[in-house]
C-alpha cells in the first residue's frame, strides 16, 4: 500500500491527469478569445496561361496558369498564446466543366506562407543567422501585431496550377480566395469560416473579383525578335 | 515470491484481470475507430515534412466522416500510398471535381514539391477513399515514446523487463 512503486504510480497518474486537464483548458481558451480577420484587397495583378511539362522527362505538355496577385489583409487577431503558427494560403477556384449539372468546382493553391508565432519561432525553417535575429527581436516580448499583417504587392505565385485534363486556357469565372489555418500548441486545428461563431468573426471580403484565364501566350516566331 | 503460483485460483483471477484490461483497451481503440470511421484514429507524426506545424512525436486525432462538408483544400489529411503501408500526413493543395471521385493532390508544408512522386506509379492524384482521416486536433510531444520504441527495439525489451520485475516484486 505504501511501497515505492505504488507511490510512483500515484504520482505519475496524478501528473497525467493534471497535464490533461491543463491541456483541455488551454484548448478551450481558444474559443473565448476574439478573432476578427480582415481582408482589405485581394486582386490579381497578372494572369497568364503557358504550356509546360509536368516533369522533366514526361512527353505530355499541359497548360499551366500563372497568377500573380496583390493582397492586403490583417490576421493579427488570430495570434494568441495558444497559436503555434498560421498557415495562410490563396487558392484559385473555378467551376468545373459540368458545373451546371453537378455543382462541382476546381480549387488549387497558388501561394502559401507559414507565419510562426513567436513561441514557435525556434521551429521555423530559416537559416541560423536569420533565426538568431528573429529570436532576439521577438523572444520574450508580447506578440508583435505586425506578425499577422500581410501587405503583398504583385506577389509572385508559388505554384503554377493545372487541371487533370491538361487544358486551362480561356477558363471563365475564376476567383482568388484567401484562407487561413490556425495551428494551436494544443487543441483543435481551425480554418477560416464563412459564418460568425461566437467570438470568432467570419473572414469577409476574402474573395477576389471574377476573372478569366487568357489564351495561351504565344511565343514570338524566331524572326520577330533577335536575341 | 512464488506464492501466487502456489494458489492456482488466484493466478487464474490475476490472468483474467490482465485479459480484461487488455480487451477493454482494445475495445476502446476499435470503438474510436468506428466512431471516426478511420482505421487509425490517433496517429503519431513520424517525419518532419509538415514542420513547423507538426514535429516528430506529436499526436494527431483524425476524423474521417464528411458530415458538414467534403474534404477540401487546406485540410491536413493522412493517407496511405497504394500498395504500401506507410501513412503520410500532408495537406491537400488541389481538388478537382466533387464527391468520392474528386481528384486530390497533397503536399507537405516543409516539402518543396507536391506528392506526385510519392504516389503509386501511374497515379497522379488521390481520391477520397485513399484518405484515412483528416486532422482536427493535436497534442504535442506525447507520442515520442512510440517513436523511441520503434527506432530502438532494445528499449522494448528493457521496458518489458522492468514491468515484469515490478509485477514479480509486488507479490511480496
Amino acid at each position: 500500500m505504501y511501497t515505492t512503486v505504488v507511490r510512483l504510480q500515484n504520482v505519475f497518474g496524478f501528473f497525467t491527469t493534471v497535464a490533461f486537464v491543463v491541456a483541455a483548458f488551454i484548448a478551450a481558451s481558444d474559443f473565448v478569445t476574439e478573432r476578427a480577420p480582415v481582408v482589405r484587397t485581394l486582386k490579381t495583378t497578372s494572369v497568364q496561361v503557358v504550356r509546360g511539362r509536368p516533369h522533366y522527362y514526361s512527353s505530355k505538355k499541359e497548360e499551366y496558369a500563372v497568377i500573380n496577385f496583390s493582397l492586403d489583409a490583417d490576421l493579427s487577431s488570430l495570434f494568441t498564446w495558444n497559436t503555434k503558427q498560421v498557415f495562410v494560403y490563396v487558392t484559385a477556384e473555378w467551376p468545373a466543366a459540368d458545373h451546371a449539372k453537378t455543382n462541382a468546382t476546381n480549387e488549387a493553391v497558388i501561394w502559401d506562407s507559414i507565419i510562426t508565432s513567436p513561441s514557435a519561432d525556434h521551429l521555423a525553417n530559416i537559416g541560423p543567422v536569420a533565426m538568431k535575429k528573429l529570436l532576439k527581436s521577438a523572444g520574450g516580448k508580447s506578440i508583435d501585431p505586425s506578425r499577422g499583417k500581410l501587405v503583398l504587392k504583385n506577389q509572385r505565385h508559388k505554384y503554377k496550377i493545372t487541371h487533370p485534363s491538361g487544358k486551362l486556357a480561356t477558363t471563365e469565372n475564376v476567383t482568388l480566395r484567401l484562407h487561413y489555418n490556425v495551428q494551436p500548441w494544443v487543441g483543435l486545428l481551425t480554418w477560416n469560416q464563412d459564418v460568425d461563431y461566437g467570438y470568432w468573426k467570419a473572414l469577409k471580403n476574402g474573395v477576389s473579383k471574377r476573372f478569366k484565364l487568357p489564351a495561351i501566350k504565344e511565343k514570338k516566331p524566331a524572326s520577330a525578335g533577335a536575341r | 515470491m512464488l506464492s501466487g503460483l502456489a494458489n492456482p485460483r488466484q493466478a487464474a483471477v490475476q490472468l483474467m484481470n490482465f485479459g480484461l484490461i487488455l480487451s477493454t483497451a482494445f475495445m476502446m481503440w476499435k470503438g474510436l475507430s468506428v466512431i471516426t470511421d478511420s482505421p487509425s484514429p490517433i496517429v503519431v507524426v513520424l517525419s518532419g515534412s509538415m514542420e513547423p506545424a507538426f514535429q516528430r512525436g506529436d499526436l494527431l486525432f483524425l476524423w474521417n466522416r464528411n458530415v458538414v462538408a467534403e474534404t477540401s483544400v487546406g485540410e491536413v489529411v493522412v493517407y496511405n500510398v497504394k500498395g504500401k503501408d506507410i501513412p503520410i500526413v500532408h495537406r491537400i493543395v488541389r481538388k478537382f471535381g466533387k464527391g468520392p471521385e474528386a481528384k486530390l493532390l497533397t503536399k507537405g508544408d516543409n516539402n518543396v514539391s507536391d506528392d506526385t512522386e510519392l504516389y503509386a506509379s501511374g497515379q497522379d492524384y488521390l481520391v477520397r477513399k485513399d484518405i484515412i482521416g483528416s486532422v482536427f486536433a493535436y497534442i504535442p510531444f506525447v507520442g515520442y515514446v512510440t517513436i523511441l520504441l520503434s527506432e530502438h527495439p532494445w528499449l522494448k525489451t528493457v521496458m518489458l523487463g522492468l514491468m515484469g520485475l515490478v509485477v514479480v516484486l509486488q507479490r511480496e
